[in-house]
């Protein structure tokens, strides 16, 4: 039967009627938006307190290495992919990143600043072995990138065999304790990477070229475009985001381990999703995921600052991903979800 | 026994149906021919149940009905064998045959599959199919899978309480000749059982089977005729009617194309299963129209053409040059153009603007290392919006917000803009109103003016007619006939279909 | 080292078990008495020595090992005299490699084990006993299986309990608090019973220190970010209000002293559990006001002393008083004071222990609930 369910249901081209597409649209586009802004009031309500330069600095600061994770998986997510691996990549890159740190002296001042573009190459890469297994073995790319996130998982385990690798000097951790008007450096150095990747987005064709693919893959192909090395590309940024995230996570917590990754995944998929930015591909974008991981972390925060149970966080996150997926989800276009 | 009076369906700007009446009787089986366009398969879709009809009524049993789901019209004894064939191919054939209904198998949450299996066999008999009902059916040939659907649709038999109609849609397109007869006899047969729907594209086929024929034009029914007096010729006038208005066409802008100016050579190129032996010539300002029924392997020789297929066999020459790299990269490159007949699939991207899905197959020319030049491509869009009157407030709207005529227009534009010199149409009038039909009929003259050659599948065969230089007839795969068509030299209607079916 | 807090998450399980097989157990244990004490065979001078446990990849079983080997060795033999078996888990191996090993050594074995659950200890005793062998546990136990049900034959049973340490910690806490202000309190998993025991003694502390108050209480999950970013919130809820803070574990202390430096707060008390390597350097420093350190090496060489001394008649359980039977092992409370005569002493070298010494390290016999 289900085959017949699927060709029967075929939408009629011309029932969509351009009202209906323009109110959708607008929700999709502000909903995000709007949901923060009804947190951010209600929990001032709620509680005074929250409404505070400090504790925008707070949720700021726990939100950075979040976003750079985000931002990543957001140029996945706009291709219609999925990327899994964040866990193991951000593993392979803080531990391999405190490493070299250590390795070269242990201080920016000194030779340690080279362990940083070393960290930038190490997520490259691993985004590019992500892609060619991905796409050079044809194997889709949640499983393909699951798979290396446990490589990378591996991989850090081996590297510490367990053990937590501190970075002290004071000169890199300063991107923590050195605040310029309230705001931490980690923060400036997060926005700049954000601005940086809204380039990517909307000013290059490789950003162009990733809501091509994920708008219709065969319409970038029968346009001429090689989209075997856009995907690949793709896990190549991600990658590179990925360190950047590892790197903020290392600053934020003067630890790198193998589990400095743990909880990323859940939270920048979530993030991505809440912003806005479409499962199936083509619609969305790195501003989406920046009001995204927004409202994850002030949901952290003020569920804490109301002093709710944490489960009852959760549960509202899941919730808030239920709701987003459902917004941002043509459902006429889908006769039958798998 | 089933009976349509006065059925009406329109869609937005497409007035579908137009007051058919239709009636079967008891054990008959009734043909219904047309046109691609002239309303066959949304006909079909209001009798199984997949369109609800907003005007006139559905008759069964002198009872109105109205189905919500082809499961509603199921359980009135309406079933649907599928051209394309519906079963799931990783399921076996008694999977296949009572998907959906294994309630009756089931004893406490577990199937008896024995149970099955004889339940099987006996649908199987009913159309003289002896194979394992255990069979995966991806081992079937297709005439055995034709069987077996129509042995799932026979399965109603047991459900249903009175009689069955059955819809045949095009169930001889895939079979060899005496699988045809095997099949046809079957029908006949099977009349004691269940009244018969027979659509096909082949007149002669339909006029064997048929005891009435249903003629359809422009969404109505122009005639019934009786199976023993009938013939094809009369029918194809039916068919086609009305004169051809040549303003319509844009006929008096058909220019001479340039013979001295080969675009692309085509040299016995075959396909297995698709075309064989296909050899033509596009000029610079010609229309080259293919003509052929669906299935026919028209869209095949596109798809070669434009690189997304390799031939097995033959050659093709883009402007002098072999090609040896068959890819859509290398067919942009080279300045082949292809608007496909699903824009929404291969056209256009909906959810990016009018300029990004404008730049989009040459996105190179408006780039500097990797970074876009924005202001360019939205002046390129704008002047493009001006150039084809496409109606977007502006080059930042988003494309599925627009109607089918301007996103088709902002196909062409994607192409026209970067140069492409070969275009290749695939039905580009489908689905649009007279309106935006016109105003690609102008494109397709003012393209031609500019030296640009078109190689046109038609929605329809006056526009095949009406704009082409030249039209190739083709039946099976291969070129059977070939006509010039210059103005006032146009050949009829009635001579293309002579040579489709 | 945040293998202790894994190993004990895995125990949890166990312990859960531990509470319903005592609901019913009542009945066999009456049963067994009557069934009485086999009396003790003849010792033997030189009994093989096993340990049973889960594996070896676990540091924390690494660690039990190590003190197994540290003890065969300081009976002049070579390491791999102690007899490794490794149950991987599985109760049933457990108890197979258990009989198999008495099939081929009699009476003639010292067996140290952590039964893996608590139901399967009951077997493997009534096996050794059975054979005449000896044998000490440690962990996992049903609470009606008692070593004096046995004779001398089931020589000893050990467990560790978190919430007496905890509370400790939390005096020192409210202590350099001078006895006033707000405390609170990032946990495990809220399911887990370490966690569960630790706040508890958190709670114990309170009562003796009215003007002390626990403003909150939120699972960490024995997590360096989550804690991090819970101390977050936490100062935003409560600010300055915030006097102390009591950690369940070290990994969760590093995350909210991150937090604490991250708005440039110093000072702050703060006291943890575990006695990681880095959190005593923390201790050190005077950045961590107390952790606990349980002793993996020293239970692990002290329960095979344990058979072994039995086995060979050095002395003899059955004349010991109850509390040298079950008994809680030893925590070690590491402070600013301390610790870095614990760091030298513990963590970068091994220590030479007294294997004979069997009960002083321990902390008093087990009691049930």
């Amino acid at each position: 039967m289900l085959a017949m369910a699927t060709r029967f249901a075929v939408p009629c081209p011309w029932e969509k009627s351009v009202e209906n597409l323009l109110t959708r649209d607008n929700l999709q586009k502000w909903a995000p938006l709007l949901v923060l802004f009804a947190l951010v009031l209600f929990f001032s309500i709620a509680n005074p307190n929250f409404l505070s330069m400090r504790n925008f600095a707070r949720i700021s600061i726990l939100s950075t290495p979040a976003l750079m994770i985000g931002v990543g998986v957001t140029f996945i997510i706009l291709m219609g992919s999925i990327d899994l691996s964040m866990e193991g990549a951000v593993a392979v890159c803080a531990v391999l990143f405190a490493t070299m740190f250590t390795a070269l002296g242990g201080s920016l001042a000194g030779w340690g600043w080279l362990a940083i573009p070393g960290a930038l190459f190490v997520g490259a890469l691993f985004g590019l072995i992500n892609g060619l297994v991905h796409v050079g073995l044809k194997i889709p790319s949640f499983m393909a990138s699951l798979s290396m996130g446990f490589v990378g998982i591996g991989l850090s385990l081996l590297i510490t065999g367990g053990d937590r690798i501190r970075v002290e000097d004071p000169l890199f951790r300063s991107l923590l304790t050195y605040r310029l008007g309230g705001f931490p450096v980690m923060v400036y150095v997060a926005l700049a990477a954000l601005l940086i990747a809204g380039f990517i987005q909307g000013q290059t064709k490789i950003g162009r070229n990733f809501y091509a693919v994920g708008g219709g893959e065969d319409l970038a192909h029968a346009s001429g475009l090689n989209v075997p090395r856009v995907r690949i590309i793709g896990f190549v940024i991600a990658g590179i985001f990925y360190a950047l995230g590892a790197m903020l996570a290392v600053a934020q917590i003067g630890i790198a381990e193998t589990v400095t990754g743990r909880n990323l995944m859940f939270v920048s998929i979530t993030s991505v999703v809440v912003g806005g930015t479409a499962l199936w591909g083509g619609a969305g974008g790195v501003w989406n995921t920046l009001v995204g991981v927004l409202i994850v972390n002030v949901i952290g925060n003020g569920m804490v600052v109301m002093g709710l149970p944490s489960y009852v966080q959760d549960g509202v996150l899941g919730l808030l991903v239920i709701i987003a997926v459902y917004l941002s989800t043509d459902r006429r276009s889908l006769s039958f979800v798998k | 026994m089933f009976e349509l009076q006065k059925v009406e369906k329109k869609f937005p700007g497409v007035h579908a149906l137009k007051g058919i009446d239709f009636t079967i009787k008891r054990g008959e089986i009734v043909g219904l021919v047309g046109e691609n366009g002239a309303g066959k398969s949304t006909l079909m879709k209001v009798i199984y149940g997949a369109y609800q009809h907003d005007g006139g009524q559905v008759l069964v049993d002198g009872r109105a009905v109205r189905f919500h789901n082809p499961r509603q019209a199921m359980d009135m004894g309406v079933g649907m064998v599928f051209q394309e064939q519906s079963l799931i191919p990783n399921l076996t054939v008694m999977e296949n045959i009572f998907l959906g209904f294994e309630q009756q198998f089931v004893h406490l949450g577990v199937v008896n599959w024995k149970k099955m299996a004889t339940a099987a066999r006996q649908q199987l008999d009913k159309v003289k199919l002896s194979i394992d009902p255990a069979t995966v059916t991806s081992k079937l040939s297709f005439a055995q899978r034709q069987l077996v659907e129509l042995a799932k649709v026979l399965t109603l038999e047991e459900r249903v309480q009175g009689d069955l109609v059955i819809l045949l849609d095009e169930p001889t397109s895939v079979l060899a000749k005496e699988e045809i007869e095997l099949l046809f006899s079957l029908v006949r047969d099977l009349r004691k059982r269940a009244s018969f729907i027979f659509v096909s594209h082949r007149l002669d086929e339909v006029i064997e089977l048929s005891d009435r024929i249903y003629v359809m034009k422009d969404g109505a029914v122009v005639d019934v005729v009786d199976g023993k007096d009938a013939d094809v010729a009369s029918i194809q006038h039916k068919m086609v009617g009305r004169n051809i208005s040549k303003e319509y066409y844009r006929e008096e802008k058909q220019k001479p194309f340039d013979a001295a100016k080969p675009l692309l050579e085509v040299d016995g190129i075959s396909l297995a299963g698709r075309y064989n032996d296909i050899s033509l010539k596009l000029h610079a300002g010609e229309v080259l129209c293919l003509v052929g029924v669906e299935g026919s392997g028209r869209e095949a020789i596109l798809r070669t053409i434009f690189g997304l297929q390799k031939p097995h066999l033959g050659q093709v020459t883009l402007k002098g040059r072999r090609v040896e790299t068959f890819s859509a990269a290398h067919g942009v490159e080279c300045g082949v153009g292809y608007v496909p007949r699903e824009r929404k699939i291969e056209g256009m991207v909906g959810g990016m603007t009018v300029y990004e899905n404008i730049t989009l197959s040459q996105m190179r020319n408006y780039s500097n290392a990797g970074v876009l030049e924005i202001a360019r491509e939205r002046g390129l869009a704008r002047d493009w919006i001006k150039k084809l009157s496409i109606k977007a407030s502006s080059e930042n709207v988003d494309c599925a917000n627009l109607s089918g005529g301007n996103q088709q227009k902002v196909v062409l534009a994607k192409w026209r803009s970067g140069g492409s010199d070969i275009i290749l149409l695939d039905h580009p009038t489908r689905g649009l109103d007279i309106g935006a039909k016109e105003d690609v009929y102008d494109m397709v003259r003012d393209m031609c003016g500019a030296g640009v050659g078109i190689i046109l599948v038609a929605d329809t065969l006056e526009e095949a007619i009406g704009l082409s230089h030249t039209i190739a007839v083709i039946r099976d795969g291969e070129i059977r006939k070939w006509y010039d068509c210059p103005p006032g030299g146009k050949p009829s209607l009635y001579d293309l279909i002579h040579y489709m079916t | 080292m945040s293998f202790i807090k894994e190993f004990i998450e895995q125990e949890t399980v166990n312990r859960r078990n531990l509470l319903l097989a005592s609901a019913y157990g009542l009945g066999g244990a009456a049963a067994l008495r009557t069934l009485g004490a086999t009396p003790a065979r003849a010792t033997t001078a030189n009994p093989t020595i096993a340990w049973s446990y889960r594996d070896r990849t676990n540091p924390y079983w690494n660690y039990i090992v190590s003190g197994g080997e540290a003890f065969v060795e300081s009976l002049g033999k070579p390491k791999d005299a102690l007899v490794n078996l490794i149950n991987e888990g599985s109760s049933e191996k457990s108890l197979a490699d258990v009989k198999a090993l008495l099939g081929k050594e009699g009476s003639n074995l010292a067996l140290a084990i952590d039964a893996n659950d608590a139901p399967n200890c009951r077997p493997v005793v009534e096996a050794v006993a059975a054979a005449g062998a000896y044998v000490s546990t440690i962990w996992n136990k049903t609470d009606d299986l008692h070593p004096w049900d046995f004779g001398d034959n089931y020589v000893s049973h050990m467990t560790w309990s978190d919430e007496g340490p905890a509370e400790k910690t939390a005096r020192i806490l409210f202590d350099a608090m001078g006895g006033k202000g707000g405390v609170v309190h990032l946990g495990g998993i809220a399911s887990n019973n370490p966690a569960i025991e630790r706040l508890n003694g958190l709670k114990n502390a309170l009562k003796d220190y009215p003007n002390v108050q626990l403003l909150d209480a939120q699972p960490a999950d024995w997590d360096t970010q989550k804690a991090n970013q819970i101390m977050a919130s936490f100062l935003t809820r409560y600010g300055d209000d915030i006097k102390g803070v009591h950690c369940a574990n070290d990994t969760i202390a590093y995350g909210v002293i991150e937090a604490l430096r991250a708005e440039g707060i110093e000072g702050m008390p703060i006291v943890s559990y575990d006695g990681n390597q880095q959190a005593v350097e923390l201790v050190a420093k005077g950045e961590i006001l107390a952790t606990v350190f349980t002793n993996p090496h020293w239970g692990g060489g002290i329960t095979a002393a344990l058979a072994y001394y039995a086995a060979t008649g050095a002395f003899k359980p059955s004349a010991e008083p109850k509390e040298h039977r079950e008994f809680y092992g030893p925590t070690i409370l590491v402070t600013p004071k301390d610790a870095a005569e614990f760091k030298a002493k513990y963590l970068d070298s091994t220590p030479k222990y007294d294997w004979k010494d069997f009960w002083g390290p321990g902390n008093g016999q087990i009691k049930y609930k």
